[in-house]
């Protein structure tokens, strides 16, 4: 267990030496939840409701999501490299999980980012924006619980596609594809409530709107009381479900392994 | 020191298909690939398409402006992206030439240095990317927002696409520059470039008016897509501005790059070799 600790204590560390990148990263962050409040107050100038009750949840939904998305960025090609360079054979020598390894690398970003990006993105964003806090107590729990369940989510399955560089070598593409399918499907960039029934009853079926829209949904409070568990539920199942499939192609990941040289 | 001119426009073109051959040859090495990278950027390009769709589906209009016109204001910024990749990649890519230092090899050949720059870097994916995205909403707008296309209106088309591909290298190229004197600055170009092209991708009326200030007189954005359209749209909210930034994109793609070619030539004489060369 240490030495997990002290790889997401090095990634912690590797990550806090480029000054100008975690700043580049806050500043952006706000410039977009900018752009896209001032594309929604455009559209909703036309229907008279600015300061009506929708609106400012719509404001919380957008300021939510890129909060989130500051916090939910990994490494997607830490895998790739270590096929491609080769050194994926020594580190397969060492009396540790690799995937273990993999999961605390991630880690290690994910606690850098909540603490030099979410937290001054959050403080900017609650002075500029004017976002409703969470529903209630309850829901604020809630909240916290599906957002950790979303990260699991999105990290199978961004594990699936890291993984494939073991026949690939290059995943860029695999990469930025998928990037572009969670943004639209996981309703990040435009709630679900807003999108024709037929992609929200396809997305449905996907494990995308675990990821940025249920947790979402929960803060708002749109999600009633008796229904949280199920919801949930199944966020956990999507989660367990692609951590299952990612199991299995990495057991014919490691059995299709040739390292070169390394 | 002034320096003759070695090559007359004739031998220029003559080594610049060369480079491009060679370009052509790199790339075609992996069609695989480099398709697969296409159709990614074009994945990734089509996110804010598909969004601004699907906004669209559901309100029909935002202030006056219609589907058709914001898809139309939009392609401008996707086909001028486009033409800046193909003609200028090397101006995008230069700060890696100066870390490798590549660029001491540039500067024992017999040839102008921006040429070389320009002519020896050919991003194909990230060009047919973008393209394809500004084709598609080309297609399916240009001819349904009311434009009339004679001779006058095309000239006025391609010349502000190519004012625009000039003004986003020029942009990127200043920032650049930079890296002559070993200042990293990637990370700040990046930032300022894409939020500006961000912001751009709709109207820039919707914005509070500083924004609108920055993005007609620092990073001069909406001379890339918001007046060329409104030339062609005429919207309201064109009386926000005044009309003779209509008329603008080329001298403002001219004026661009005459200061950041002044810069590079700067520069340039300050150059000290990174010693990595091979």
């Amino acid at each position: 267990m240490r030495a997990y600790v002290e790889f997401a204590k090095k990634a912690f560390q590797i990550n806090i030496a480029y000054r100008a990148d975690y700043i580049a990263g806050v500043i952006n962050a706000v410039v977009m939840i900018f752009v896209n409040i001032s594309i929604w107050k455009a559209i909703y100038e036309d229907e008279q409701a600015v300061d009506g009750v929708q609106f400012k949840m719509l404001i919380t939904y957008i300021v939510l999501s890129f909060l989130m998305q500051c916090i939910y960025g990994m490494d997607e090609y830490f895998i790739e490299y270590k096929v491609r360079s080769g050194s994926i054979g020594l580190d397969l020598l060492k009396p540790i999980s690799f995937s273990g390894y993999v999961f605390s690398y991630n880690v290690g970003i994910l606690v850098f980012r909540v603490v030099m990006q979410l937290i001054p993105a959050m403080i900017v964003s609650i002075f500029l924006f004017k976002m409703y806090p969470p529903f209630s107590w309850s829901m604020a729990a809630f909240f916290l619980l599906s957002a950790i369940l979303g990260y699991f989510v999105l990290y199978n399955l961004n594990f699936l596609v890291w993984v494939s560089s073991f026949w690939f070598y290059w995943t860029f593409s695999l990469v930025t594809i998928k990037d572009a399918a969670v943004m639209i499907l996981s309703g990040a960039l435009l709630p679900l409530w807003f999108m024709p029934q037929a992609l929200v009853d396809f997305i449905n079926l996907t494990p995308f709107a675990s990821i940025y829209y249920v947790p979402i949904s929960i803060y708002l409070g749109q999600v009633p009381m008796e229904e949280i568990a199920l919801t949930l539920a199944k966020q956990l199942i999507w989660a367990v479900g692609l951590f299952v499939a990612g199991r299995l192609l990495w057991r014919s990941a490691i059995k299709k392994l040739v390292v070169q040289g390394g | 020191m002034r320096k003759k001119a070695l090559h007359s426009a004739f031998e220029l073109f003559t080594i610049l298909l060369i480079y491009i051959k060679l370009n052509l040859k790199a790339i075609l090495e992996y069609k695989f690939d480099r398709t697969f990278i296409t159709i990614a950027i074009f994945c990734r390009e089509m996110i804010s398409v598909v969004v601004m769709f699907l906004i669209l589906v559901r309100f029909v209009h935002i202030k006056d402006w219609g589907y058709n016109e914001l898809f139309f204001l939009y392609s401008f910024l996707f086909l001028s992206y486009s033409a800046f990749v193909l003609l200028f990649s090397g101006m995008r890519d230069f700060p890696g030439v100066i870390y490798a230092g590549e660029f001491d090899r540039y500067l024992t050949r017999p040839l102008g240095l921006l040429y070389q720059i320009i002519a020896s870097r050919l991003d194909l994916s990230a060009a047919l990317g973008h393209g394809i995205v500004g084709i598609i909403l080309f297609v399916n707008t240009a001819f349904s927002v009311g434009i009339i296309w004679n001779a006058r209106n095309i000239a006025y088309y391609i010349i502000t696409i190519l004012s625009g591909a000039v003004i986003q290298a020029s942009i990127f190229m200043f920032a650049n520059c930079f890296s002559f004197w070993t200042v990293k600055t990637e990370n700040l170009r990046n930032m300022i470039f894409f939020s500006a092209r961000r912001f751009s991708g709709y109207p820039i009326s919707f914005y509070p008016g500083i924004i609108q200030k920055l993005l007609i007189f620092v990073i001069p954005f909406s001379f890339v897509n918001y007046f060329p359209a409104q030339y062609f749209l005429n919207k309201s909210d064109m009386n926000l501005f005044w009309d003779g930034f209509l008329y603008l994109p080329p001298l403002i793609a001219v004026i661009m790059f005459a200061l950041v070619y002044a810069f590079w030539k700067c520069g340039v004489r300050h150059y000290s070799s990174t010693g990595t060369s091979m």
